[in-house]
């Protein structure tokens, strides 16, 4: 079997982290190195919203050591994927960082969006838990993860992703906010902040899926695991179970000791040890409005996501499950805003089909299949607010929500394929359309022609047409409708929803 | 309350009495006799400079016990230095009644210059002329002048001058030149020697032409050491090269001066400013340490220990690479009766493979010109990624490890000086290297003693080589820590002091203890060089009552108290001095019958414990572990080299039927191994062919 080394690096809110891992093409991995120094770039950003001279520096330098490390694995630093969360993320000077760090020491960085995070984080968390996979799928369950800059919450009713949220709520924010002149805590003005802020989005979690319903609880994160290193038990490979009961006893005696006791008991650097209770106790708040009897710790983090999302190929299950989650948030967000749920489902089933079956005619790939798939279920998502229009209104829910495992640029391309999925084509003075890229307008045009081919198929919004059948006659593509009734209508609608595809791909489309 | 501890710079120099009774003991050949002389006398020397010294600013200080004992440090003072009194005596006693008499029986003699023949006094006339007086400084000791150009431990001859300027004057004794001077002489079956000083001093006239020469006396300064680098500066390397310097301008902790030379003697002190506590009158030769050289003359293999050559591994296929055969099974290496070998084979072998990827090493001390060094520049040359942590707070080697730490950065190595308030003390090796067929592979060797092929063949120790998953990725944890990429690891196989190693040492106790209080069996034995940890003393004292059989083989210092009824009876302590200086680490816990084995780099003091980065490792090969256990026994049955103490802290030497010494019978066991159990674990045969031409 080939394997290959890969390497990634993290830089997040409170430290700078490496793995090194030898990958196997069937995805599995197994870890080969790995390197923690802490660093708080998250301490000023959060403050300050810029990153110090200093603090940059001593970035470089820990990279600079990271680079030894990988000539030592004959890893390029060019190769590495390096991803950077909330820290840089937020802060105003990022460029300048990610173009000193290029500069500097070879490093690449790619800052991902909150909600891409969410996705790496859960493709890590699936691989770790995968044996409880048929308890998930029966019930309700929340994942979250606590970091210095964000809190991350997907929720999954029956094993379906129906919401996936990026919360600015994170630990060094809260000690920020919240930071006492001098020695001990304050508990009780931290539980109240946390309330605060996590009332406001309680609502929302619970208009996607009641939490008092959610059975398993799975707590992501650096904290979680010291409690599950402590009050936990191991329950496989790669994840611990703590007690409820005991979660909560641990996280009442940490809040009693001193920042000392808790570095000297617990054997915690002293940021450590400050970040750990006001993380344990937004898990606290969230799993009290739960019916989850225990937490799930995984031993994973964001790092090994990526490393799943780079090492696995196109076709794994977990690709695929992945993919599914992506398409169950997607339908999560038509519920919220009441969308004609057959139909989308039709569209999407039917641009799908027509998408596999016309690879050779498109050249596109599986990414670009997860967001027309997306984009099939959301189009009409504007009749919401108003039937006249709804492309448009369509295009702004999209753009002003999060849907799992998509990135700021996937839901700018989503949103596009809705606002154009009728009336007119895109032209110049779009500005939404004209900021995409090249290549992202030419994939929007490609969506495009696809799902006003479908939407077509079901104009009469009954999904008479069963299945659609793609056969190429010269200039031609002939769709052969496996149907129960009159289609004319669709027939008719083909005539100019038909015409963009024409225009992208050159072939007329007929159904017959 | 009756004591509790012994005092530990006592204890010290209760090993070296023990040392010195093979130097007085006429079993022991006569060429080893002298070694171990010499042993003795260089042991005190830094025994000097470090502890004599520590103790002297203790009390300077006016510091209160810092002793467990309760003992202050004037009162330590002053029982160690009429220890190191009355060993002084014993050492010239021994010396000059049993040992120079039994040498010039076997024609081996000291000739003094009183008794050198013409034709020996013409060839050291030309000796002198043309080796010495050319490498000869003489200063004098004008009334002005400060002892801060006399440098520690150096040999001089101080001389008292009659003439137009009547005083005193010195000159260095050449270190560049042989201390054992021969003569030549007509007897085909003897060897005559002198010494240089002696050389020096007959010869003296030529020095100071108009004068004449009323007393010439041998002396030598001993300097406090004790102190330690500016760890907050930047330029480490040159910070450690100025330690170095100082050492040779601090305090006199000790002045030798040959008895006798009584105008000297007080010219002398009044230089140093120095009270009768630091003057030791000392007879010829001043300074035993060249004894050693004496010892290794040619011939006289009769005089010698009869060779107990180096075994190879059963284990370890010298036709295959070292990988292949750790692959099959842990490797255990057991110095020096098994050769070091193996370790720098595979170093050598990571160098010339093309799939190696990085080498890394901890060095504290080794030689220059060892095989190593030159293994890891030939990797890095090859483009391999070579780092080695080379420990510059080594004492007394910080200026040998500085020249050849900077040769390997020369070579292209990584190399990383040491961290900030701790000696990195832990020796291990890891190769990592990537074939198509095995993917990423990684070997560790650790073990308890230096990378030093020297010592390897002298010293006791145990190396351990492993492909172990657990092992190998956690040694790669530890060198991304000791070289600051990463943070301390939490490590759950590898235990690392300063860390974790002492409490997981005192939980191990811990569960011995609570096993027989439930009245289940429980021991522990420990193979150690020195025990000193209070806090470990203390558990074992508790283990010890709670009925814990406790078998302790301590080399050097031992604070606790063996056999006190009610406070220690279930403990034994065995002391091993024979031809190998005992320097492996071993740890036993009995568990319940499922016993765990350990090896370490670290001694029971707080020193390693606390102060120092080691690793303590555990045997995952029940094999190994059984092989442990079963050497380990020895040390308690030897009749012939042990020493056992006693409850009130003195040492009796163990005799008895038969006699059973613990060094030759390890010797016998692996050199009587059947030579065909060499290839028992071959599965197939190698087969060797050219690669197919296509």
């Amino acid at each position: 079997m080939d394997q290959h080394i890969i390497a990634v690096i993290d830089i997040g809110s409170s430290a700078i982290r490496m793995v090194v891992a030898e990958v196997a093409d069937n995805g599995s991995w197994r870890t080969l190195e790995r390197a923690i120094k802490p660093l708080s770039l998250g301490r000023d950003v959060f403050l300050r919203g810029y990153l110090r001279n200093d603090a940059i520096r001593d970035a470089i330098r820990i990279l600079d050591g990271f680079r030894e490390l990988l000539a030592g694995w004959q890893i390029e630093p060019a190769s590495v994927r390096v991803i950077a969360t909330a820290a840089i993320r937020e802060a105003k000077n990022r460029d300048a960082f990610v173009d000193r760090v290029s500069v500097q020491t070879g490093f690449s960085i790619d800052v991902v969006e909150g909600i891409e995070e969410n996705h790496l984080t859960y493709v890590a968390v699936q691989h770790a838990i995968s044996q409880l996979r048929p308890q998930f799928s029966r019930s309700s369950a929340a994942i979250l993860e606590v970091g210095g800059g964000t809190t991350e919450i997907m929720l999954l009713s029956r094993g379906r992703m129906v919401g996936a949220h990026s919360l600015r709520i994170g630990t060094l924010r809260i000690a920020q906010n919240l930071q006492s002149p001098i020695g001990q805590p304050d508990y009780d003005r931290i539980e109240e902040y946390l309330r605060e802020n996590i009332r406001v989005n309680k609502r929302v979690l619970d208009a996607e899926l009641p939490l008092d319903r959610i059975k398993h609880f799975v707590a992501v994160g650096g904290d979680a695991r010291v409690a599950a290193k402590h009050v936990g038990r191991k329950e496989a490979d790669m994840f611990s179970v703590i007690e409820r009961h005991d979660f909560d006893r641990f996280l009442a005696e940490l809040t009693q000791r001193s920042l000392d006791e808790a570095v000297a008991e617990l054997s915690l650097t002293y940021s450590e040890a400050e970040g750990l209770a006001p993380a344990l106790m937004t898990y606290k708040m969230f799993l009290d409005v739960t019916s989850a009897t225990q937490l799930i710790v995984p031993d994973v983090s964001i790092r090994e996501g990526v490393f799943l999302s780079v090492a696995s190929g196109r076709q794994t299950p977990l690709q695929r499950d992945f993919s599914r989650q992506v398409v169950n948030s997607a339908i999560g967000l038509g519920r919220k805003f009441h969308f004609d749920e057959a139909h989308a489902r039709h569209v999407a089933t039917l641009a799908t089909s027509l998408f596999d079956q016309t690879v050779d005619i498109h050249g596109m790939d599986e990414r670009a299949r997860v967001l027309l798939e997306v984009a099939g279920f959301v189009h009409d998502i504007g009749n919401y607010i108003r039937s006249s229009g709804h492309h448009k209104h369509g295009q702004y829910i999209v753009e002003n929500s999060e849907i799992f495992g998509l990135s700021r640029n996937d839901i700018r391309i989503v949103g596009n394929v809705v606002r154009y999925h009728r009336r007119s084509s895109p032209n110049s003075a779009h500005a939404g359309y004209v900021s995409l890229t090249r290549d992202e307008r030419t994939l929007v045009l490609k969506l495009c022609a696809l799902v006003r081919v479908a939407d077509s198929l079901d104009r009469s919004h009954t999904q008479r047409i069963k299945s659609a059948e793609v056969e190429r006659r010269e200039e031609d593509l002939v769709i052969r409708c496996e149907h129960a009734g009159d289609i004319s209508t669709e027939q008719f609608a083909l005539k100019t929803k038909g015409r963009m595809f024409t225009e992208v791909f050159g072939y007329e489309v007929i159904a017959l | 309350m009756s004591a509790r501890y012994v005092n530990r710079e006592l204890s010290w120099i209760a090993f070296n009495e023990r040392v010195l009774t093979e130097a007085e003991n006429p079993q022991v050949p006569l060429l080893e006799r002298l070694k171990f002389l010499s042993i003795v006398s260089t042991n005190f020397d830094e025994f000097f400079m470090v502890r004599v010294a520590g103790l002297w600013s203790q009390v300077r200080s006016g510091a209160s016990a810092s002793c467990p004992t309760g003992m202050s440090p004037r009162e330590q003072l002053s029982q160690v230095l009429a220890a190191v009194r009355r060993l002084d005596q014993r050492r010239y006693r021994v010396y000059r009644d049993e040992l120079l008499p039994a040498l010039a029986k076997h024609g081996i003699r000291h000739t003094k210059a009183s008794d050198w023949t013409a034709q020996q006094r013409l060839f050291l006339r030309s000796h002198f002329s043309e080796q010495i007086f050319p490498l000869l400084t003489p200063l004098r000791i004008g009334a002005e002048r400060s002892g801060d150009s006399v440098g520690n431990l150096l040999l001089h001859v101080a001389f008292q001058l009659d003439g137009p300027e009547p005083g005193f004057a010195m000159v260095r004794v050449p270190q560049s030149l042989d201390r054992i001077v021969y003569l030549p002489n007509d007897d085909q079956d003897a060897v005559c020697f002198a010494f240089l000083e002696e050389v020096i001093i007959e010869h003296a006239a030529a020095l100071f032409p108009g004068y004449s020469i009323g007393e010439a006396g041998v002396f030598r300064v001993t300097r406090d050491a004790d102190f330690a680098v500016d760890e907050e500066r930047d330029d480490f390397v040159e910070a450690m090269t100025q330690v170095v310097e100082t050492r040779d301008r601090s305090n006199v902790v000790r002045l030798n001066v040959n008895a006798g030379s009584h105008a000297i003697r007080s010219r002398l002190v009044e230089l140093f400013e120095l009270d009768d506590e630091r003057v030791f009158e000392t007879p010829d030769p001043l300074e035993m340490k060249h004894l050693m050289a004496l010892s290794a003359i040619d011939g006289y293999a009769e005089l010698r220990d009869e060779p107990w050559p180096a075994q190879s591994s059963a284990f370890v296929d010298e036709d295959e690479p070292v990988w292949d055969s750790v692959r099959r099974r842990d490797v255990m290496l057991y110095h020096p009766y098994e050769r070091f070998d193996p370790v720098v084979r595979l170093i050598q072998e990571a160098a010339d493979d093309p799939s190696t990827l990085a080498v890394k090493m901890t060095l504290y001390r080794t030689s220059g010109d060892s095989p190593i060094i030159a293994a890891l520049e030939r990797a890095a040359h090859n483009g391999v990624q070579v780092t080695a942590f080379v420990e510059l707070k080594a004492r007394f080697d910080e200026q040998r490890n500085i020249g050849w730490a900077r040769r390997l950065e020369q070579a292209g190595v990584i190399v990383a000086y040491g961290i900030a308030g701790l000696k990195v003390h832990a020796k291990a090796l890891l190769v990592v290297r990537r074939s198509a067929t095995n993917g990423v592979e990684r070997i560790v060797h650790v073990g308890t003693g230096n990378y030093h092929d020297k010592t390897a063949r002298l010293y006791t120790d145990i190396g351990l080589l492993t492909m172990s998953p657990k092992i190998s990725h956690e040694a790669a944890l530890f060198f991304n820590a000791i070289t600051g990429h990463s943070v301390i690891p939490q490590l759950e196989t590898l235990i690392m002091a300063p860390t974790a190693m002492k409490t997981r040492v005192l939980d191990l106790i811990a569960r011995e203890t609570a096993r027989a209080k439930s009245q289940a069996p429980a021991s522990i034995t420990a193979k150690i060089n020195s025990l000193a940890d209070t806090d470990v003393i203390d558990a074992l004292y508790q283990a010890s009552q709670a009925g814990v059989r406790i078998e302790l083989n301590i080399r050097g210092i031992c604070m606790l108290l063996p056999g006190v009824p009610g406070l220690s009876e279930n403990i034994q302590v065995v002391s091993v001095i024979d031809r190998y200086l005992e320097h492996a680490r071993v740890f036993v816990f009995g568990n319940g019958g499922n016993p765990e084995v350990y090896i370490a780099s670290a001694d029971w003091m707080q020193r390693n414990l606390e102060k120092r980065v080691e690793l303590m490792t555990p045997i995952e090969d029940p094999q190994i572990r059984r092989r442990i256990q079963k050497d380990l026994r020895l040390f308690f049955s030897d009749t012939s080299k042990a020493h056992h103490m006693q409850p009130d802290g003195s040492w009796q030497r163990a005799d008895g039927e038969p006699s059973v010494r613990s060094q030759y019978e390890q010797y016998q066991r692996l050199a009587s191994r059947v030579p065909g159990s060499k290839t028992e674990s071959r599965h197939e045969f190698k087969v060797r062919r050219k690669p197919p031409v296509h």
